[in-house]
Formats: C-alpha cells, structure tokens, sequence
C-alpha cells in the first residue's frame, strides 16, 4: 500500500473510533499533549493504562469470587478503571464501569458477573483497536510520511460518515 | 578544571562555567512556578505532569496524600522552621498544589485540612476529581480550595492554573 493509501486508511479508522464511540474527545488531548520533546506520549499513557487495566480486571476477577464479598473494594477497583479509561478517552470502557458501579451499590452480584464480562470485552476491543492504529501510525512513519492531523477532521468526517452508505462503513472496520 | 588555590581566596572570584550553568540552571528553576499534583492514579499523575511541563511549570507528582504531607513536613504533625518566603519551606518551594479527591487513606480533603491548618495555608490548593458532586465541591471550597476541577483535565483548563500562580506571587 502506498503512503497515501496508508493515511487514508489511518484517517477512516481514526474517525470509525471516534464514530463507533470508542474513543472520545479526551483522546484527542492525549494527542495535543504530544510534542517532538515527548513523541511517544500517547503511546506510553496508553500502555500504562492497559497495564493498569489489566491489574484491575484481575482484582475484580478475584473478588467476585470470594464466598464473602467486599462491594466497597470493587467499587473501588471500577472507580478507578473509571477513571483512567475516562483520562485517555476510552469511552465505551467508561460507560461499563458507570453501570458496573451501580450495581455495586445495589450489591447485585448477577449484575457485577455481567458487568465484569462486558468491561473485559469492552477493554479487550479497544485495546486491540488502539493497537492497530498505533501500527498504522508507524506504517506511515516508516514509509517516510507524517501522521495526517486529525481534530478539526474529525467533526467533518463524523458528518460525512453518518451520511456514507453503511458499505463503506464495513470496509474500513477492523 | 584546574584548582588555583591561592587565587580562591580573592572575595569576587569569578565563578567556572561549569558552576555558571549550575547556578544558571537553579536559578531558572527557581523562576518557574512549581506544582506538587497528587494522584494516586498513575495515569492521572503521567497526564497531569505533561499538562504542566507544557506551560514550563516544575512538577513534583506523589501518589498518595501521605507522600505529599510528607514532602511539606507535615507527616509528624511538626510544624516545619519558619523561614522567610512564604513558600518556601525545607528547602522546597511550592507554589501551587493540585490533589485529587478520592484517594485511599488521606483523601485529598484531608490533605486540603492539613494543608491549610499548616505553615503551608497559603499556598493554593486545587481539588480535582472525576465526579460532579455539588456538595464535594461545596465542601472543598469551604475547607479553603481555591479551586474545584473536573477530570480529566484538558489544556484549555491551564488558564485557571495559571491565573491561581500569578496571584500567589508576593506582593511588593
């Protein structure tokens, strides 16, 4: 693929994230925070929250199968993953845990199970997705290009993207 | 660098350039505004940090309200020896602190009391947190944060930053 079929490619999957509610506005910051001082900013911000999320998915794991459960430690593993997917803009993960928290507080341990599955899922796509782009990202580089910037874009794209034929939205979805 | 002994008793002896640049160093260092944000969030911490260093404000991140109370002195209930500036204290000078909220063990409200019930009351003190919650920020405003944030934070939030530093400045 050549350097221009590569940043397009870059751009549509960027704005399909954007579009499908996987990432959001905060991490579109991550990106305005990168500078030539710190050119891996993004990607090490998201490494660690993968790293984080990952300890916490194995914490709520663990406590959800005690013969006793401590709904107070769970709220308070969720707030964090909470937390940290709603600091890089992982929206979809953020909306799980909001829900997961309420059933915490109803101390409904069918709703946590269901909960913990869905959050898992919802982590596991976007890991996988932020990894892809991230591969796209040193495609590019590689082939000598720059990294299309992508903001101003993206409420464009958005609007042209709710108007496209759904066709199209099957192709560039990963 | 050779040592010249006898001629390092003259009283205005010029310094080395190596010393220069040190002392070049510290003192632009000492200029910039300095920001000890906690978080026990290591993203957070990461986040925030970058936040800062892009407007050249020096920053100290420390996971947990006990290691910022630690940092100012504070951890033994011992007040630290006064000293001339305002803020400056053991050494450190800090100009703005910026904590989150819901931290395990000292919350960032107990950190705010200490805080303010401290040599250290002067310095402004934002609470940031994820939630929206009217009475939180009611109660932190009253417990004398200059300032209640919402998370995540984002860099059109740097203004609000920077206008708390310029009015910690001392007065001439």
């Amino acid at each position: 693929m050549d350097l221009v079929q590569l940043q397009r490619q870059f751009v549509d999957y960027k704005t399909s994230l954007y579009h499908e509610g996987f990432l959001d506005e905060q991490f579109t910051q991550l990106q305005e925070l990168q500078d030539e001082n710190n050119p891996d900013f993004v990607v090490e911000v998201v490494s660690l929250f993968f790293e984080d999320s990952e300890r916490l998915l194995n914490e709520l794991a663990r406590a959800l199968e005690q013969q006793s459960i401590d709904y107070k430690r769970i709220d308070a593993h969720v707030h964090q993953l909470k937390g940290s997917s709603s600091s890089i803009g992982a929206q979809r993960v953020q909306k799980v845990c909001i829900a997961f928290r309420n059933y915490c507080e109803e101390q409904n341990v069918e709703g946590c199970l269901k909960c913990l599955q869905q959050v898992r899922h919802e982590y596991s796509l976007v890991k996988t997705k932020l990894e892809s782009l991230f591969q796209l990202e040193q495609q590019i580089l590689t082939a000598g290009g720059s990294i299309p910037i992508f903001s101003r874009v993206t409420k464009l794209l958005k609007g042209i993207y709710l108007l496209s034929s759904l066709s199209l939205y099957h192709i560039f979805s990963v | 660098m050779e040592l010249m002994k006898s001629e390092n008793i003259v009283q205005d002896r010029q310094p080395q350039p190596q010393e220069e640049e040190e002392i070049m160093q510290q003192e632009e260092e000492e200029q910039r505004f300095h920001v000890l944000a906690v978080d026990d969030s290591v993203i957070d911490r990461k986040l925030l940090e970058k936040l800062l260093k892009a407007s050249s404000y020096q920053v100290t991140c420390v996971e947990s309200g006990e290691k910022a109370l630690e940092y100012l002195g504070l951890l033994h209930h011992s007040s630290p020896a006064s000293s001339s500036s305002q803020h400056h204290h053991q050494g450190h000078k800090v100009n703005l602190i910026m904590t989150d909220f819901s931290m395990p063990g000292t919350s960032g409200y107990d950190l705010l009391k200490r805080i303010k019930g401290s040599s250290w009351k002067d310095v402004p003190v934002v609470v940031m947190s994820s939630e929206n919650v009217p009475s939180r920020i009611s109660m932190c405003l009253e417990g004398g944060a200059e300032e209640f944030m919402l998370k995540p934070l984002q860099l059109s939030d740097l203004h609000k930053i920077q206008a708390h530093l310029l009015k910690s400045l001392p007065h001439s």
